[in-house]
């Protein structure tokens, strides 16, 4: 009796931590929407604004996922916000031309018309500092490498920020 | 790279069979448009039973794209094909998904992409409706008519701007110039916002869009009546964005009562959207919250639970929005509330036993956007006025994903992580740096650009002429007091270092030689063992209203130097606004052993600041505050001791 008693007690303390187990578990989260960073008109604060995602395709890999995401992720913060919000914004024409991610480091390739930048370091700045957030949002990306056309450069022509390793939230 | 292949072969089949198998057969074909009296010959045409769809490699497609200045990123193996417009706007269709993006709105498309080959092809109709094109037929003729896709009141009281935007870069024509009434017209734009609106603001009384021509020569025309001693400036294209600015007062009181009704329980949508996949589990809606933001105001909804939510406006003058979440429960009941403008009242409930609607209604026909957010649902509600906007979208919040596969993918990092310190430090010297300078004495000036660099150039002045002039300036004054200064460059010229040849600057994947300019500046200074390096700029902006003075720094070891010549700037009372001490990987301070600052003096395009940079004694002034500021810093800071 007393045996049985012992056997159903454990029965049900495997049951609750079972239980526990299940509801605390850690879950990998799929996010359906991307935070999308711009640097404001002061030139260092950022805002945000938040895009969809859709539900990863059957037979998506993690890492075809996490490369079409950083894509978007990148042509969103290229074009930047919705026209009414001031925001800095990379020049006229610029557009993304491709994005790799390798490890923690994506590689955002960018036409010659970043080039185009109105001068001064203000423009700059603020234009990578939203890119460099919005990649570096997403797990496990945490440096961003720029290139133009396929190219490193130091910096921008007659440039400032430093581009020719790649950037971190840090580096702010 | 290989498994992108084998992806891209295992759907291009599966849509390929789909589309054979369910959606009739699929065969090439031609389809040709006139646009802009141009015949665009679609030649990359995939027919399904839903529509056609047109592949991503048209070349007629690609070159419709570059005359509406849109830019396409797709390669093979990707989900999103993404354009981008000048507007801004990106839009976002998916392979395999019927659901794509125009901005922050949502829409469903009438198939979903589908990969043939190693090519996208997007349902066509709803590609040409995402770039504001409609089609219309012209007898056998299918003609691209652009459309005008929204036109804006901004501003308030005694001052308003009107916009137009359409998908085509807007050249209007000034018809009709009278004191009392403009007419624009707009040649080869077709219009599906024809309507009058009162408006009141900056002596606008009324606007009229009206549209007129023929299927393939349409034409639009935006009226304005104006209000006695109205003025108005010259119409100026922003983006391709038409735009006019209107001064005066008001104008008559308003024929239309632009206030809600009494009950503002909107109407039932005449379609009402069945849930998608209604979750099982539901939602509980816990709080709806207003909060002002950029003049406007965002509706929270806090929501915990996965639910589906379709959203429906109506047409001013009737301003009344309302969501419908299903699936979810209301906590803690009803909810009436007054708001202020632009929000003028808000109403929550709980529809029926699986919906909770919340109503919102607004002072004007202001713009909108829903979106998902973590923790629910976000509605920003902006100040200004949209003629023409979606008038209903759709979503999810939670985790509404297709059941069977719970991959993993992405974690947000949350946002405040601002300023969080990666584990790849990337300094080159830890807080307490042991740099000891070989030469005390000795100063390195950069004065910013030069030769074949001009900086920033604005109405004739150049940041290089005026960095080498304050740089000239601040070397006298350290001389004078016993400094040893060496200038990166004195005269208008490149800096070159090391001479590196094209196959080794190529090797390091740079495009020339040429681009070491800024690590030559910095290996001048680490070579001399300099004591201080100090970069000086003047900065730039595309508009006049970025002003003031900022210090910028990259190491720790030069914080404290910053610090002090922000202080000793300050103290100068130089006029400008004191933008403050800013982190950021700047090419020169992030390559200096030594303490490093780069000061942006002013800005070239503010006319306040620019009014000093042209002043030969402002620089004079802020010369001797930048030596100031290098003497207090190697006074507080003795070489040998912490930095
Ligand atoms: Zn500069």
């Amino acid at each position: 009796m007393k045996a049985s008693r012992l056997l159903l007690l454990l029965v049900v303390l495997v049951v609750v931590a079972g239980a526990a187990w299940w509801f605390l578990r850690p879950r990998p989260v799929v996010s359906d929407h991307l935070t999308v960073y711009y640097t404001k008109l002061d030139g260092n604060s950022l805002g945000t604004w938040t895009v969809s995602l859709r539900p990863p395709q059957p037979g998506e890999s993690a890492a075809e996922h996490l490369h079409n995401v950083a894509l978007y992720a990148a042509v969103q913060s290229i074009a930047g916000p919705p026209s009414e919000v001031s925001a800095i914004r990379f020049p006229p024409g610029t557009h993304v031309l491709n994005v790799l991610v390798n490890g923690s480091t994506a590689t955002v390739d960018l036409s010659k018309d970043v080039a185009a930048s109105a001068g001064g370091s203000f423009a700059e700045n603020g234009e990578f500092k939203g890119l460099v957030y919005t990649l570096t949002g997403i797990s496990p990306i945490n440096a961003v490498q720029i290139t133009i056309e396929g190219r490193k450069v130091e910096t921008l022509p007659g440039g400032h920020l430093e581009l020719d390793t790649p950037l971190h939230r840090s580096d702010w | 790279m290989n498994s992108t292949r084998r992806f891209i072969g295992r759907i291009g089949s599966a849509f390929a069979l789909c589309t054979l198998l369910l959606c009739g057969s699929a065969r090439a074909a031609n389809l040709s448009y006139v646009f802009q009296n141009q015949t665009l010959m679609f030649t990359h045409i995939a027919r399904t039973a839903a529509g056609s769809a047109l592949g991503v490699d048209d070349p007629a497609f690609r070159s419709l794209l570059k005359s509406l200045g849109a830019t396409l990123t797709w390669h093979p193996g990707e989900r999103y094909v993404l354009i981008s417009t000048p507007q801004p706007l990106v839009i976002n269709f998916a392979v395999g998904s019927k659901s794509y993006d125009v901005g922050l709105l949502s829409a469903n498309a009438s198939f979903a992409p589908f990969l043939q080959g190693q090519e996208a092809f997007l349902p066509l109709d709803d590609l040409l409706h995402s770039l504001g094109l409609t089609s219309r037929s012209d007898g056998s003729v299918n003609v691209l008519q652009p459309q005008l896709t929204s036109v804006d009141i901004k501003g308030s009281g005694n001052q308003a701007v009107v916009v137009a935007h359409a998908a085509m870069p807007l050249h209007p024509r000034l018809a009709v110039n009278e004191p009392s009434r403009l007419v624009y017209v707009f040649d080869g734009v077709a219009s599906s916002i024809d309507g009058i609106r009162q408006v009141n603001v900056g002596g606008i009384r009324l606007l009229k869009i009206i549209s007129s021509g023929s299927v393939r020569r349409p034409s639009t025309t935006i009226e304005v009546d104006l209000a006695p001693n109205a003025r108005h400036g010259a119409p100026r294209s922003n983006d391709g964005d038409f735009e006019v600015a209107f001064g005066g007062s008001g104008g008559a009181p308003p024929l239309v009562n632009a206030n809600v009704a009494a009950n503002p329980q909107p109407p039932s949508p005449s379609v009402a959207p069945a849930p998608v996949n209604p979750p099982a589990a539901g939602a509980t809606v816990s709080a709806v919250t207003v909060t002002p933001s950029n003049g406007g105001e965002t509706v929270t909804i806090a929501m915990s639970g996965n639910a589906t939510y379709d959203w429906h406006r109506l047409r001013p003058p009737d301003n009344r929005f309302w969501i419908d979440i299903h699936g979810a429960q209301l906590e803690g009941g009803n909810k009436d509330e007054a708001q202020p403008d632009p929000l003028t009242s808000l109403r929550i409930r709980q529809n029926d036993a699986q919906t909770v609607r919340v109503a919102l209604s607004l002072s004007g026909p202001k713009s909108i956007s829903v979106s998902p957010s973590a923790n629910g649902i976000l509605i920003n509600i902006g100040n200004t006025d949209a003629f023409d906007v979606a008038r209903e979208g759709s979503g999810t919040v939670g985790n509404v994903v297709s059941a069977n596969e719970p991959q993993p993918l992405i974690t947000p990092v949350p946002a405040d992580e601002y300023g969080q310190v990666s584990n790849e430090s990337a300094w080159k010297f830890g807080p307490q740096s042991s740099y000891v300078p070989t030469n005390p004495r000795l100063i390195v000036l950069d004065p910013g650009h030069g030769g074949g660099d001009r900086g920033s150039v604005h109405d004739g002045m150049q940041e290089a002429v005026l960095t080498l002039d304050m740089a000239r300036r601040v070397e006298a004054l350290l001389i004078a007091r016993g400094w040893q200064v060496k200038m990166t460059h004195n005269g208008d010229h490149d800096v070159h270092g090391t001479p590196r040849s094209k196959a080794e600057a190529e090797a390091m994947g740079y495009t020339s030689p040429d681009a070491f300019d800024l690590q030559a500046r910095d290996d001048i200074a680490n070579a001399a063992g300099a004591r201080l390096f100090v970069s000086i700029h003047a900065n730039a902006f595309m508009n006049s209203g970025p002003n003031g003075t900022t210090y910028y720094y990259y190491t720790p070891q030069s914080l404290p130097f910053a610090q002090e010549m922000e202080q000793d700037l300050d103290a100068a009372d130089l006029g400008t606004k004191d933008d403050g001490v800013h982190k950021v990987k700047y090419y020169v301070v992030a390559h200096a052993n030594m303490p490093a600052i780069l000061i942006e003096t002013a800005f070239l395009t503010n006319p306040f600041d620019r009014e000093r940079l042209a002043s030969s004694s402002w620089r004079q002034h802020i010369a001797e505050a930048i030596a100031d500021g290098i003497d207090q810093y190697a006074r507080a800071h003795p070489v040998g001791q912490a930095q």
